[in-house]
């Protein structure tokens, strides 16, 4: 069917003239369609599967709700933020005040039923271990304005709402209006760290403690903590 | 049974994506005049070997390596002179690469009969020795002619160029891998040093051309398309060297929908070209002497693979 479908589109093109022969077309792309899957190729992947599901077919929770990224605030952003800073707080014996991870080093969202190490390491596919920064409140502040720039981010620790200019208006840090003169302990990833993702004022930190923790190993270990991942959302950012 | 609509849009796309000569006049002669190559390319492919899954942010649906190598030959089935070449980092990014560190993805792209990748930052994930591991199931030639690999586990694996023989004519490729500083780390990519990519690829288009008579040349970049930092970029190697044909990029993930010419010291024309990431897409390139006046007509166009999917244009750049 597509052969002869195919075969007619040439004629089109053919018959139209030169008038047709221009470069690619802005909004639709200019591409041809080739769905069909060689068998042998399939074959030869097919003989690796049972061992990738031996692996990664391992259950690790349940999933309620389907739950993502949404803004100013989404269940899966929370989620991974909160994450972050709890394992910190874990590692270093101490309070972590923030968590704070970019949303675009995440691949899938999750949809109800069971979530196995496999869709973990789909969600996430990135080798980042955990950071924790040291951080003045006027760079927090900073920080929470590019977050709002945004339309929000993953954050956990704070609490705000975005203005009509788009800045981060009413900082609470752990329930507390936010001291643009003491530190803060910001936990995040080695990526937004190391000048990857979208937050500049973290390049910018006075003090870096940098963990031997894989951020998919938190995020597997805190996943597997929660009965059950539901949409949560507590208007941390409005 | 496909409607009108889609129909339409299938015409539509064919006619676009077929036959757009795009320059003529690059630094090929006319010591084949009636031959045609095609090119055919990836990059930054990522582990992808099955499609994105369903639940995927992006691209749901798209990629998938036996979709891409069905592709392939049915392109081979119909032109005689076909390249399939890569622009790095084919390791990492989905369970696949977890699990089996890169071994499934050579060993398939083996079956494609794919004719060279040049080396990616990431291809050094699990270090010198796991690279070296998979690299074993890599029938095809690795290459990176600015990365020094004396005395390390990866140096059995390792070309800094080829030389393909068509009828009639010859084409040399050679790879150029990213600057390791701040991109790769120490404990990863060990004694394998990496040098200035303009000085490297420089000494590699006279070899290819004095010593081997190449007729054309094709370099495979893992450098990026485009930096404002000063880091070396393919932009900026395209304008330094002259007798580069053609770039085929990686790293940025960049998708271009046609690929760029930038005029290099020879004053001729280096097509720069990347296919964005992960098999969603392959490039096309064929080059037809028979066109404008005994030059070579580049004509371009790239395949989505299994796309319901409309402009992929502006899509933010991850981890790359």
């Amino acid at each position: 069917m597509f052969r002869t479908l195919t075969g007619f589109a040439i004629f089109i093109l053919l018959a139209s003239g030169c008038s047709l022969f221009r470069p690619a077309i802005p909004e639709e792309s200019p591409a041809l369609h080739y769905p069909e899957p060689d068998s042998a190729i399939v074959q030869m992947l097919d003989t690796y599967r049972p061992g990738m599901e031996r692996l990664m077919g391992r259950s690790i929770a349940t999933v309620r709700d389907t739950i993502g990224f949404d803004q100013p605030e989404g269940a899966l952003g929370n989620l991974v933020a909160d994450a972050l800073r709890y394992r910190a707080a874990h590692e270093t014996r101490g309070f972590v005040h923030v968590g704070i991870i970019g949303e675009s080093s995440f691949n899938l969202i999750f949809e109800p039923g069971v979530l196995t190490l496999g869709h973990i390491y789909e969600f996430m596919p990135y080798e980042n271990h955990l950071v924790v920064l040291t951080m003045d409140g006027e760079k927090v502040q900073e920080l929470m304005d590019q977050v709002a720039s945004l339309g929000g981010a993953p954050v956990s620790g704070v609490r705000f709402n975005i203005d009509e200019e788009n800045r981060a208006r009413g900082i609470l840090v752990n329930s507390e209006v936010i001291d643009p003169n003491r530190d803060y302990l910001v936990a995040t990833t080695s990526w937004a760290a190391n000048g990857g993702d979208v937050f500049p004022a973290l390049w910018e930190a006075t003090g870096r403690m940098d963990l031997d923790v894989s951020v998919r190993q938190i995020f597997t270990d805190y996943f597997r903590g929660q009965a059950e991942l539901v949409d949560f959302r507590d208007g941390r950012i409005r | 049974m496909i409607s009108r609509k889609d129909f339409l849009k299938q015409a539509s796309a064919l006619a676009a994506g077929s036959f757009v000569p795009m320059y003529a006049g690059s630094n090929l002669m006319n010591g084949f005049a009636g031959k045609r190559l095609t090119v055919l390319y990836t990059n930054d492919t990522h582990a992808r070997l099955d499609p994105f899954p369903d639940n995927a942010r992006r691209f749901a649906g798209l990629g998938g390596i036996a979709r891409r190598a069905s592709l392939v030959k049915k392109v081979r089935a119909q032109e005689s002179n076909v390249l399939l070449l890569d622009g790095g980092d084919v390791f990492q990014g989905t369970p696949w690469f977890d699990v089996y560190g890169g071994k499934v993805d050579l060993e398939l792209m083996t079956g494609m009969n794919y004719d060279a990748m040049v080396v990616g930052n990431h291809e050094f994930d699990r270090g010198l020795d796991g690279f070296a591991e998979a690299a074993q199931k890599a029938g095809f030639p690795i290459l990176a002619s600015n990365y020094l690999t004396r005395n390390t586990p990866v140096n059995p694996y390792i070309q800094r160029q080829i030389v393909k023989e068509f009828d009639g004519f010859r084409v040399g490729i050679f790879g150029i891998g990213i600057q390791f500083d701040g991109i790769v780390e120490r404990k990863l990519h060990g004694n394998v040093s990496s040098h200035d990519p303009i000085t490297v690829a420089r000494r590699g288009v006279e070899s290819l051309r004095e010593y081997h008579r190449c007729d054309y040349v094709i370099c495979l970049s893992h450098l990026g398309f485009q930096y404002q930092n000063g880091r070396t970029d393919d932009i900026t190697l395209a304008g330094s060297v002259a007798g580069i044909d053609m770039i085929i990029g990686g790293h940025t993930h960049t998708f271009l929908d046609e690929p760029v010419f930038i005029e290099n010291p020879s004053g001729k024309k280096t097509i720069v070209t990347q296919m964005g990431h992960s098999g969603i897409r392959v490039g096309r390139l064929d080059l037809d002497i028979s066109g404008l006046n005994g030059n070579p007509v580049i004509e371009s166009r790239y395949y989505l693979i299994d796309g319901e999917s409309t402009s992929l244009r502006g899509q933010q750049q991850t981890n790359p």
